[in-house]
């Protein structure tokens, strides 16, 4: 098994905006706004600067919590820790096997059912069949859905659409987590559920990024945070320093 | 490079940078064949959840349309059944083949958004489902294709061998078809208009349902056809008929001038395909 590290040096990912007007672009650059990334212009293109020079430094057990304002480039961070966006500056470098909870629709198909998604979903991480019917069972057992797996997922709620994404994500045995809000779709049932599957992948000596705005959420599940300010990040600091950072 | 437990990004640019990263893209997508065959297998599994036939309807609606169309067009041209139905049967299922993967190219990356924009899966992966999902669509057809060539003796004569190589050059040229029209709607969301309006043009404009027979000084305007080459390639050792040199110049400096231009093009906007969507 690989020791799960993560590490972003200079990281900078700008977002080129296709189709918007150029004039009032132009316009909203004058006025400075605490939402969202910076807006500028690279090599002719307007763009968007999600994420400006982050430096990030994670190693195995390390769980943490991403916190800003809307727009900050919490997600940006996360999907460009799923190797889904190249940086335009810097690196990105992750040691372990990905499983990024990002959108619930991920392989999600809703006419098929919960049975056929989970097998769809573990393909797509990077199960053999094989190995995926050999978890069916206890992901099955995992998402508490019983005979609702069987029906399709348009029939689900969105509680119900949370545990099966997460239940056949974290299946995978993933090294790195990554997770955006969404977490707080499931019950109470759900959540002790996912905190026990949570605190088995810290065993595992994984690690967890996390991107909250509730507090609560983070200080049960992180045991650092990382504040974003348009796409600039602060220090990682220990969780219990997470008022000082906020009041920031 | 990239393993499954380890993946590495770089701001790093430049020409040889990119067509490495491409390169890397390509070979994994290989080393991940299946999971592109399992997308596939799904998305026609689920385009026909809950009908009755299931499947089977490709197969059926296709038969619908070879006997419909076969029986009507020898009747109104007066031509022999036994011949002009299998050349229409043919003509229907290799070059709807064709169009398929060309049309659907243009949703491999718009439809691939969600993965793309959360997994470090390799682009052609999705490139390869596509080009699948019209593989098993082919495959439903073959049954018609077989039956009808048995049905009116036509098998004694066919050439399947040489006819593989034609499906192979067929597949290898829609594919990059496929590749390019999909980086291009990725960008630009009018062209899947354009693409499907250009192949059903095509459709008409080459040999399907009319015999090329009385083409005459005007043969240059078939020549000229690249679809006529794609499918002569396969219909013609179907039936019994020979596959002009020509075809296959025509066909191979297609497909390797294609795909080293798509190649070129992917390399340069990979990076940036998924912004797109
Ligand atoms: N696909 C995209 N195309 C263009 N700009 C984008 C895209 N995704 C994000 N952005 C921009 O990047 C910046 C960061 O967005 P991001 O989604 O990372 O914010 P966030 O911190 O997750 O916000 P929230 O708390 O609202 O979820 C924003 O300014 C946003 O407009
Ligand atoms: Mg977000």
């Amino acid at each position: 098994m690989t020791t799960a590290s993560i590490r972003c040096e200079n990281l900078t990912l700008r977002f080129p905006v296709y189709g918007a007007d150029a004039k009032s672009l132009k316009k909203a650059l004058a006025r400075a706004v605490s939402v969202g990334g910076a807006l500028g212009r690279h090599a002719g293109v307007t763009d968007v600067t999600a994420l400006n020079g982050v430096n990030l430094e994670l190693k195995a057990g390390d769980r943490l919590g991403l916190i800003g304002h809307n727009g900050s480039g919490k997600t940006t961070l996360l999907r460009a820790l799923s190797g889904a966006y190249e940086p335009d500056e810097g690196t990105i470098d992750v040691h372990g096997r990905i499983a990024a909870l990002l959108d619930l629709s991920l392989g999600i198909d809703p006419t098929a059912t919960g049975y056929e998604n989970i097998r769809l979903r573990g393909r797509i991480a990077g199960l053999s069949s094989r190995e995926i019917e050999g978890k069916m069972d206890e992901i099955a057992e995992f998402t508490g859905l019983g005979p609702f797996l069987a029906m399709p997922v348009k029939t689900y709620s969105a509680g119900m659409q949370g545990r099966l994404a997460f239940a056949s994500a974290t299946a995978v045995e993933a090294d790195v987590l990554l997770m955006d809000e969404w977490i707080a779709v499931g019950d109470s049932d759900f959540q002790k559920m996912a905190h026990k599957r949570l605190l088995k992948l810290v065993e595992r000596a994984g690690i967890l990024v996390l991107a909250t705005h509730e507090l609560p959420l983070l200080k049960l599940y992180c045991n650092k945070v990382m504040r974003l300010e348009g796409g600039v990040a602060s220090e990682v600091v220990d969780i219990r320093k997470v008022e000082q950072l906020l009041a920031a | 490079m990239d393993t499954a437990t380890h993946m590495l990004r770089t701001g790093r640019r430049g020409a040889l940078f990119q067509l490495q990263m491409a390169a890397r893209d390509l070979r994994n997508s290989f080393a991940r064949i299946g999971l592109a065959w399992s997308l596939a297998t799904h998305d026609v599994a689920s385009r026909y959840r809950g009908s009755v036939l299931g499947p089977f309807w490709i197969t059926l609606s296709m038969g619908l349309m070879v006997v419909g169309i076969g029986f009507l067009y020898a009747s109104l041209f007066n031509l022999p059944l036994s011949q002009f139905l299998p050349y229409v049967a043919l003509g229907i299922v290799f070059f709807g083949v064709m169009t398929g993967t060309i049309n659907e190219g243009c949703e491999t990356f718009v439809q691939a958004s969600g993965m793309l924009s959360q997994t470090a899966l390799p682009m052609f992966t999705f490139v390869w489902r596509t080009v699948f999902r019209n593989l098993i669509n082919l495959a439903h057809h073959l049954v018609i294709v077989v039956g009808v060539l048995v049905f009116y003796g036509m098998w004694k004569v066919s050439n399947p061998l040489l006819a593989l190589i034609g499906i192979v050059l067929m597949l290898l040229n829609a594919s990059w078809i496929s590749l390019l029209a999909g980086i291009a709607s990725a960008r630009y969301r009018d062209i899947p208009q354009i693409v499907i309006s250009v192949m059903q043009f095509a459709i008409f404009m080459t040999p399907v349902f009319w015999l090329p027979g009385r083409f005459g000084e005007h043969q240059i305007y078939l020549d000229l056809n690249p679809f006529y080459h794609l499918l002569q390639a396969v219909r013609a050792p179907l039936m019994g008929e020979p596959v002009l040199p020509n075809t296959y110049v025509v066909l191979v400096s297609m497909a390797v001038i294609g795909w080293l231009a798509t190649f070129l093009i992917f390399a340069r906007t990979r990076r940036r395909i998924v912004h797109y969507l």
